[in-house]
């Protein structure tokens, strides 16, 4: 009863993107087929927010009926920890793994914990985007801008930071919010990218100006649109700007060093007990209509057919720093550890 | 001047009136029981002396200053007196010895005080040896001697005991009986003893309150409670008795078989008129033949109907010849008759008590 | 003799094999060579040792606080004549049935430093620059976990005082102690092991307690046993790591323990039942209303404040704009009820798990119970012991035995629901335990002697007379073990899959995502389930039936 209830709600939100079965190309259709028999799919969700991630669950279903996407969202880092866990148990439970933290892939990959299989639709993404590994195991389905933000009550324009540097001014002391790399994956990207920039010594002067550390990369927008803090550090541009279209009084700064980019794939574990659904969810990302589903949330596109929500900068727009996935898989859990024992937690 | 006075002493729970205008003064260094059957209101009159329970009417004084009124309680903390209860209430979390220095503490005597006051009373109820246990170690009857010492240790104004033997065994409660009183006179402190135990009362009292249904019946010195009932009720309830009808005419007291002259009773004149007498088994001589009886003490034939052997004594029921009256007469247990027997019965007309 | 058996293993694979599959694994490798290198990498960094303290810390405090709250509450419930006695079992039930993690998320928007809306409140009246409370500190996370865990204090001391005797007062007040002496000097006193019972089970409660450290405690830079013991299932998932670090919080559980029973042996608080054991209630005056202005205090602070910004948040757009109608939106709600796709899924996963936990909790605990009380098997004892053995086993480290124990093959029940279900029924076996024999206890043998003589034997016994007297017992026992098992995180955290989420996890990950009005809303589901059925258990089970000690 509840599940048909959540179906046709499902299916009435997500009405406009239903394709019939004759509209889908033939690779999906084949993919559909074969994935409508295995009826669901399990989706560890590290990248996009939660209310992204149930927005491209529903979408995936209203384009693919009879497949359901049950959504499991988490930090990245928790989502590893349970596909860790499940690893460990020998339990296969988990088709698709998406997280921020893209030093995991190649950890994965190593393991022989994934299964190979590109997506056709990879090919239409952004050039920069494609074949995020050359053999094929793991594949883009997010890119995340990270920057900087403001409450502008609490901290006017003028006084807002405009370097990442700028945020180790002792004046912004109980003002600054950051997630958590021990959680989020992203955080684990930054702090690996100010590490690689400035040294560690930037988070032992970050720590004396007392952030209030959250665990999600979205903690620091919440504390923003509650006032509780003024600045927040690595925040993901989407969420922020979905929050500012809310009316919170919030505004981005995009730091002068650059906007760190965390392009980010997904994989299907060798072991998915669903592995037709989790190749066609894979299809759905690397098509336009995952774009399409989280740009009116102010989701970052990743194919060029999904033009940049309103308002936003577009990618070409902006300076983007990034560190490379060799030095995100050594150094995420390096500045973990680093990140414990500077801030205790 | 009297130390302790009740004066038309009243309580009511809603419409029952449990206590019911109690006159009693106890003089300094006396003790006194409160007797009677359950429900006759002696607990709540305890209560009342320790300032636990209200009054509805009447007071009460210490030495001379009212401590309890309808309307002003003085607080039982301040009233310097001391209670054992029913339950002893010895703290389970505390030892023998901090027990009975609770009080003393109380009053802040200097440590090395309390110290020795502690142990001489210990010494006293011979608990020395067990100062350090906790209450859950001791006996009943040990558990009663620190009650004791707890309440006397802090020279009281007065002494109140709540029933404090009812929860010992037949020989323990002999035993504790004879403490009491000996603490009592080591120590004379003035006290109120409330029980429903009548050999217990008369162990340990100089003078017995007996209560009932609210009321004080009777306050005697113990023998002559038993001696000279002055009503029914207490006739009745304090040892076994024979309650005789009969009317009084011309200073002659008649009664169904016997008649004798009314002023040899009370050693005074009665008004004429119905007059009821009690008088005890024992007081009456059993006889195979016919006593030699002072003139003025009746004497009657009569039957044994039945007989009870008590243990110490055997208890007669005996008709007299000629008459209605079935008497109750103890005798020593050699002295056996069968049932169906020829008795002769003698009366002192001095241990006959004239009661209402 | 068929039945001890059953039960005997029941018992061995709830309770005994996790825990020894626990000890064992602290000393293995992953290949199961013998190693103390797990001791060495738990113990061998200062941050480490630093969580342990921490926890110990925190329990020791939060404990206190607890104690401190609850044992004027119990004093003034059981013994005075204070007024809105009805109001005070309410906030005490309240506070005990709302969950810890959702009660942390409460504090966070009434006490954030500059958010918080008793710090916005107290900056607009008196113009102050610093708030005056921070829930981001060690004390306000020690003040925020005690006040949901007071009730444990005053369940015992409550209970402890309804058993004094009127005449142990009445000693101390005739011997010269007034009133407020005699309650600190002989009533307390009298209470002592039940004080320090609650205490030491708010402790481990504590120490066990994983949604409110994580919740608050990382943001306030406080790394506690609990968060530190996830840390060590990050990947690589080190479960070896993770029982060696566990030990010592088995060890000070099980020490604590000990410590009370020799502490209390010589006393004999039996006696504390006392004979004539008239109870009268003390007349307080005017301070009747003091006591009953700190329980108010206390349930405005432990309940209305937390539930009632709880509630504001659930129906607004953006919880820090406040209230006003262009903030209220029922938005929330509908995310969660017709868009969310696991929240319905978690809500009756919820309801069966802690039901089925509670029914095969109940039907062990009942069997068990028949056999201790009647003495039927000399090993009844043994059963007893434990079945009574989680109460000291935190629930983290329960989980963590279960992970140890059936996760991986030959059993693979990871992530299934019905190792989340044994958990849950281990977890709370001792609850259901205690309550199942003392309605035995309560059924006189000669009960079931007088059927048996009239030629029944002891199943009909059983069905006619026993089952029938212990019925509604039995009910408010399961319902407590329903009710507790519906909020339980710690032990459920590391079980879980993705389709067998409960709420109480589901709750712990959208905590992650930052998004206290949709968190508000799915608490506030949360609370009505809770209420319906401390509901339905008030009208089934008296309405005393959460709070009556067994």
């Amino acid at each position: 009863m509840l599940i048909s209830r959540r179906t046709i709600a499902a299916l009435a939100a997500a009405l406009p993107f239903a394709a019939r079965a004759q509209d889908l190309p033939a690779h999906e259709r084949t993919l559909h087929e074969a994935a409508r028999r295995e009826g669901e799919l399990t989706w560890y969700s590290g990248q996009y927010s939660a209310e992204h991630s149930e927005t491209v669950g529903r979408a995936f279903t209203a384009r693919f009926p009879g497949v359901r996407c049950n959504v499991v969202r988490s930090t990245s880092q928790v989502a590893f920890q349970r596909l860790s866990q499940d690893m460990r148990a020998g339990a296969a439970q988990c088709d698709v793994f998406s997280s921020t933290d893209f030093g995991h892939y190649s950890l994965l990959k190593r393991e022989n914990r994934l299964l190979q299989y590109r997506p056709e639709n990879d090919a239409g993404l952004f050039p920069d985007l494609r074949r995020a590994d050359p053999d094929g195991y793991y594949h883009t389905s997010f890119m995340g801008l990270y920057l900087m933000a403001h409450n502008t009550r609490r901290v006017p324009e003028a006084d807002a930071p405009k370097k990442w540097t700028d945020a180790l001014d002792p004046k912004y002391r109980n003002q600054i919010a950051v997630g958590h790399p021990g959680f989020s994956g992203a955080i684990g990207i930054w702090a690996v990218q100010m590490r690689k920039m400035y040294g560690w010594d930037y988070f032992t002067r970050l720590e004396r100006n007392r952030p209030m550390i959250g665990r999600s990369s979205l903690d620091p927008v919440t504390a923003l649109n509650a006032g509780e803090r003024g600045i927040g550090l690595a925040v993901p541009s989407s969420s922020t700007s979905l929050s500012i279209s809310r009316g919170n009084p919030l505004k981005l700064i995009y730091p002068e060093e650059g906007v760190l980019a965390t392009i980010s794939p997904s994989a299907i574990p060798r072991n998915a007990p669903h592995p037709n659904a989790a190749k066609l969810f894979m299809e759905f990302t690397t098509s336009r209509y995952l774009s399409d589903a989280i740009r009116p949330m102010f989701g970052d596109p990743i194919h060029p057919d999904t033009a940049p929500a309103e308002g936003m900068r577009a990618v070409s727009e902006i300076r983007l720093i990034s560190p490379t996935q060799a030095e995100a898989e050594s150094g995420v859990p390096e500045v973990r550890e680093l990140w414990r024992d500077t801030f205790g937690v | 001047m009297s130390r302790l006075i009740l004066s038309n002493l009243t309580k009511r729970y809603g419409a029952l009136t449990v206590v019911d205008g109690v006159d009693l003064a106890l003089e300094e260094g006396e003790f006194v029981s409160l007797l009677g059957p359950s429900g006759c209101g002696k607990t709540t009159t305890l209560r009342m002396i320790a300032g636990f329970v209200p009054p509805d009417g009447g007071s009460i004084a210490l030495d001379g200053a009212i401590i309890s009124a309808p309307d002003s309680v003085l607080p039982p903390e301040r009233r310097g007196m001391s209670m054992i209860f029913q339950s002893y209430a010895i703290w389970p979390n505390m030892t023998v010895e901090e027990n009975v220095a609770f009080g003393l503490k109380l009053r802040k005597l200097p440590n090395a005080e309390v110290r020795a006051r502690t142990a001489e009373m210990l010494e006293t109820v011979q608990m020395a040896h067990l100062a350090g246990r906790y209450p859950a170690e001791l006996s009943g009857g040990q558990q009663q001697r620190v009650a004791l010492a707890r309440a006397i240790v802090i020279k009281p104004a007065v002494l109140l005991l709540d029933e404090p033997l009812s929860n010992l065994d037949a020989n323990l409660r002999e035993e504790m009986r004879f403490e009491i009183r000996r603490l009592h006179n080591a120590f004379r402190i003035t006290t109120v003893y409330v029980t429903h135990d009548q050999a217990e009362a008369m162990a340990t009292s100089d003078r017995i309150a007996v209560m009932h249904a609210g009321r004080v019946e009777q306050i005697d010195a113990p023998h002559l409670l038993y001696a000279r009932p002055r009503t029914r009720f207490v006739a009745g309830f304090i040892g076994r008795t024979n309650l005789i009808e009969g009317n009084v005419a011309n200073d002659i007291f008649a009664a169904d078989g016997f008649s004798l002259p009314a002023s040899s009773m009370a050693g005074q004149a009665l008004p004429p008129g119905p007059t009821l007498v009690s008088v005890r088994p024992q007081s009456i001589g059993l006889h195979r033949g016919v006593p030699d009886a002072p003139s003025g003490h009746p004497v009657m034939q009569g039957t044994i109907l039945e007989r009870t052997y008590l243990g110490e004594s055997w208890d007669y029921v005996v008709s007299p010849a000629e008459s209605g009256l079935r008497l109750r007469v103890a005798a020593p247990p050699l002295d056996v008759h069968d049932v169906g027997g020829a008795v002769w019965l003698a009366l002192d007309p001095r241990q006959l008590a004239v009661v209402q | 003799m068929a039945l001890w058996i059953a039960l005997a293993l029941a018992l061995a694979f709830l309770v005994a094999f996790p825990l020894i599959k626990l000890m064992i694994a602290s000393v293995e490798t992953r290949d199961g060579a013998f190693t103390l290198n797990n001791y060495a990498t738990a113990y061998g960094r200062a941050r480490y040792l630093e969580a342990l303290f921490n926890s110990l810390k925190l329990g020791a405090l939060s404990a206190a606080i607890a104690t401190l709250i609850a044992v004027p509450m119990a004093w003034a419930v059981s013994r005075t004549d204070m007024p809105g006695k009805g109001f005070c079992w309410a906030m005490v039930m309240a506070a005990f049935v709302l969950p810890p993690y959702l009660g942390a998320i409460g504090w966070i928007l009434l006490a954030g430093p500059n958010s918080g809306f008793l710090n916005v409140l107290w900056r607009a009246v008196t113009g102050a620059e610093d708030p005056i409370v921070n829930i981001y500190t060690f004390s306000g996370l020690a003040t925020v976990i005690a006040l949901h865990s007071f009730p444990l204090v005053f369940l015992f001391v409550k209970s402890a005082l309804d058993l004094i005797s009127s005449e142990m007062e009445d000693a101390a007040n005739i011997l010269g102690a007034g009133t407020f002496a005699t309650m600190r000097r002989v009533t307390l006193p009298l209470a002592g092991p039940a004080i320090l019972g609650g205490f030491i089970i708010v402790f481990l409660e504590t120490i066990a307690l994983f949604g409110t450290p994580a919740i608050i405690g990382i943001p306030a830079r406080i790394n506690v046993v609990t968060t530190q013991l996830w840390q060590f299932f990050e990947h690589p998932v080190r479960m070896e790591v993770a029982a060696a670090y566990a030990m010592p919080l088995l060890l000070i559980t099980v020490a604590m323990i000990g410590a009370q029973k020799l502490l209390l042996a010589r006393k004999g608080f039996v006696s504390q039942t006392g004979k004539g054991g008239e109870r009268r209630e003390i007349k307080l005056g005017a301070w009747r209303w003091v006591m009953f202005a700190w329980c108010a205090g206390v349930g405005l602070f432990a309940v209305m404040l937390p539930v009632m910004v709880l509630v504001q948040a659930s129906f607004a757009k953006a919880w820090g704009r406040g209230l006003s109608v262009d903030n209220f939106t029922f938005r929330n709600y509908y995310h969660l009820l017709f868009e969310h796709d696991m929240a319905l899924t978690s809500v009756w996963n919820t309801i069966w798990f802690s039901a089925a936990a509670a029914t095969i909790a109940l039907i062990i605990a009942l069997l068990v119970a028949y056999m201790v009380v009647r003495k039927l098997s000399r090993f009844a004892d043994a059963l007893g012991f434990l079945a009574m053995a989680p109460f000291v086993i935190p629930g983290i480290i329960m989980a963590i035995g279960f992970y140890a124990a059936y996760a991986s093959p030959p059993f693979a029940m990871y992530g299934t629901a019905a190792l989340i279900i044994l958990a849950f029924a281990a977890r709370f076996l001792p609850i259901a335990f205690a309550n199942a024999s003392a309605a035995m206890r309560a059924v006189h043998p000669e009960m079931e002697e007088a059927v048996r003589i009239l030629g029944g034997g002891r199943m009909t016994a059983i069905r006619f007379v026993t089952a029938p007297l212990v019925k509604r017992a039995l009910l408010g026992g399961w319902l407590i073990v329903f009710i507790v098992a519906t909020r339980e995180l710690s032990a459920a955290v590391f079980l879980v899959g993705p389709r067998t989420r409960t709420m109480s996890v589901l709750l712990y990950d959208l905590s992650e995502a930052g998004n206290f009005e949709v968190l508000a809303a799915f608490g506030g589901i949360l609370l009505v389930i809770t209420m319906v059925f401390v509901a339905v258990g008030m009208k089934l089970a008296g309405r005393d039936f959460m709070l009556r000690r067994s």
